[in-house]
């Protein structure tokens, strides 16, 4: 564990190193996710001043789950999406050879290799709309709820994780994966935009239990809001440990089907 | 098991399946619904051992599954049959025990950071093998001193030239003592000064430090001088298996040869004499290794040469004379 830490933090200070190269792109990131994040922001104005609820859930909530989900999106964007982004191309390539034959978990590697700075100030934002969302939804979280709320941000953080890796595992049997992808990134929009409690039927069934990016955001703004039963966060915690061992017993399956590519 | 042998393979088999498409978008439409697979051998039934501290040189043609057998042996893929083991240990079990053991350079595959300097990575490395303080500067020194590369730590590797890349790969691959290394390709592309460096460097750390070493390579020079042992594979079957000096003594019968003229020039060559290419301008051709000073002294009274190039025969050509001739794998 020590070991890993201390591989992590060297990753790190690399990263760090290797960012200043580029000044640009070190400032670049922060600036085209701040972008999104604000455009994100507008288009929840413009709705709110049209409607006053979506779904049984007013102005308030709905900041709240915005502002959850962009925290989750931030964490994703600065602690592990461009390393875990880029194991379909190491792999298509062969230049994940180097990374079995190094004394290090290859999973945890690629996962920390490029975490980007850059996005880290959106982590910022993001809670100071949830705290904005709890202002106008008039009440305040006890410390417990506050508590319970961290750790499932966490605990959904590395949800997303997990299917991000079960997507990214995937050109260790398929050529492309492409269109998985994209329609990762269709859903992970539609559920940025619709808390998960909105959901019915058969949407309810895929967005809550099948690829459960419904719950990712949802479940954490009900904790803080105090609208959510025990039932209901035992539940999320079981998908997170389902989804954590199929991703990763589904990445040490691929890793038993690695086929190189020729030099 | 003798406790010098630290690699040894049995009937080691490694087979790829393939999918094929007929050309065109009707081969692409009908491959959609029909499916159709080849298998290919990359190698076959290979039985090979390689005793503590030995020197040895795969060598075969493009495809032959050199690359392959090396990637069997580092764990990167999984055998389809056979056994293996590698210092003790199943390759591809992936025990970062066993991996702390080796070191792999692949000529065309990096594992610097392109961006930042040498010595990022060296830091990098000391840090994933857990390589103490003074073992990691000793070695490093050692390394760096024997390359002669100081100059070239602190500077980003992408504005490196291919060789002092290379020496820097090298670095990196030996900072953690490994008893086996690994090398695949380690002179492709390099020019010669360099070549001649690495083949050096890689003397020493054999000698020295007494690390096992598997290298393939195409060119003749690093096998010749390097490997005492050498394995030449086809077709992932194993051709021959024994002395280096006694493998080119008996199968590198010729000599190639390069000539250019001052003027166009028809090259009419002896009947002993193989011609490989030939322009206006230039001729290539193989000289049987005893006849080539009578040869040249005769086509330079007869035709006006500009220069001159005798280099050693292609692999592919050695490969493929044991191949016809023998049929059969020599021990």
């Amino acid at each position: 564990m020590n070991k890993s830490l201390r591989f992590i933090a060297v990753l790190l200070k690399m990263k760090l190193s290797h960012m200043m190269v580029f000044r640009i792109s070190f400032f670049g990131g922060f600036f085209v996710d701040s972008s999104l994040f604000l455009l994100q922001l507008l288009m929840f104005n413009a709705i709110y001043s049209q409607v006053d609820s979506i779904g049984e859930w007013s102005k308030g909530q709905m900041l709240i789950f915005v502002g959850t989900f962009s925290l989750l999106n931030a964490i994703n964007m600065t602690v592990y999406f461009f390393g875990v982004n880029g194991i379909p191309s190491k792999i298509k390539s062969g230049d994940f050879d180097h990374y079995l034959t190094k004394p290090i978990n290859p999973l945890l590697r690629l996962t920390f290799e490029n975490i980007n700075l850059g996005s880290a100030p959106l982590v910022l934002f993001s809670i100071g709309i949830v705290i904005y969302g709890m202002s106008v939804q008039g009440g305040s979280a006890s410390p417990a709820a506050c508590l319970l709320y961290v750790i499932f941000i966490l605990l959904m953080a590395l949800l997303y994780y997990d299917m991000e890796v079960l997507i990214r595992t995937l050109p260790f049997f398929v050529i492309s994966t492409d269109s998985i992808e994209q329609l990762e990134c269709a859903m992970f929009d539609l559920c940025m935009k619709i808390p998960g409690v909105v959901f019915k039927g058969i949407f309810k069934l895929i967005f809550y239990f099948i690829l459960p990016y419904g719950i990712m955001a949802t479940i954490p703004a009900q904790i803080i809001t105090e609208s959510i039963s025990p039932v209901g966060i035992i539940y999320a915690a079981i998908v997170v440990i389902l989804f954590t061992v199929l991703a990763l017993r589904f990445w040490k399956f691929g890793l038993r089907h690695y086929k190189s590519a020729s030099s | 098991m003798n406790d010098k042998l630290i690699i040894e393979t049995t009937d080691l088999t490694k087979t790829y399946r393939h999918y094929e498409k007929d050309t065109g978008l009707m081969g692409s439409v009908k491959s959609l619904f029909i499916r159709r697979y080849s298998s290919k051998t990359a190698l076959s039934n290979f039985d090979f051992a390689v005793q503590k501290g030995e020197f040895i040189g795969l060598i075969g043609p493009n495809g032959a599954g050199k690359t392959t057998l090396v990637k069997m042996l580092t764990g990167i893929i999984s055998p389809t049959s056979g056994t293996i083991s590698v210092l003790g240990y199943y390759p591809n079990k992936l025990e970062n025990a066993f991996k702390k053991q080796y070191a792999v350079v692949m000529g065309q595959k990096s594992q610097l950071f392109f961006e930042l300097t040498a010595s990022d990575t060296f830091m990098l490395f000391k840090e994933l093998y857990g390589i103490p303080d003074e073992t990691h500067k000793k070695n490093l020194d050692y390394f760096v001193d024997l390359f002669d590369v100081s100059q070239f730590l602190n500077v980003q590797v992408r504005t490196l030239s291919l060789g002092e890349r290379m020496k820097m790969e090298l670095i990196v691959a030996l900072l953690h003592n490994p008893k086996v290394l690994f090398l695949d390709e380690p002179t492709i592309g390099l020019d010669a000064v360099a070549q001649k460096q690495v083949r050096h460097f890689l003397k020493e750390v054999n000698e020295r430090s007494g690390t096992t070493i598997i290298l393939t390579s195409h060119y003749m020079e690093d096998i010749k001088s390097l490997c005492k042992r050498c394995v030449v594979v086809n077709n992932g079957e194993k051709l021959y298996d024994g002395e280096t000096d006694a493998l080119f003594e008996k199968y590198q019968s010729h000599k190639k040869v390069t000539v250019t003229f001052a003027h166009e020039t028809l090259l009419a060559l002896p009947a002993e004499c193989t011609l490989i290419e030939q322009s206006a301008y230039k001729a290539s051709f193989l000289i049987p290794k005893g006849l080539t000073r009578e040869i040249l002294r005769e086509l330079m009274k007869q035709n006006e040469l500009d220069d001159i190039t005798i280099e050693e025969e292609e692999i592919g050509r050695i490969v493929e004379r044991i191949y016809h001739n023998t049929r059969t794998v020599v021990q």
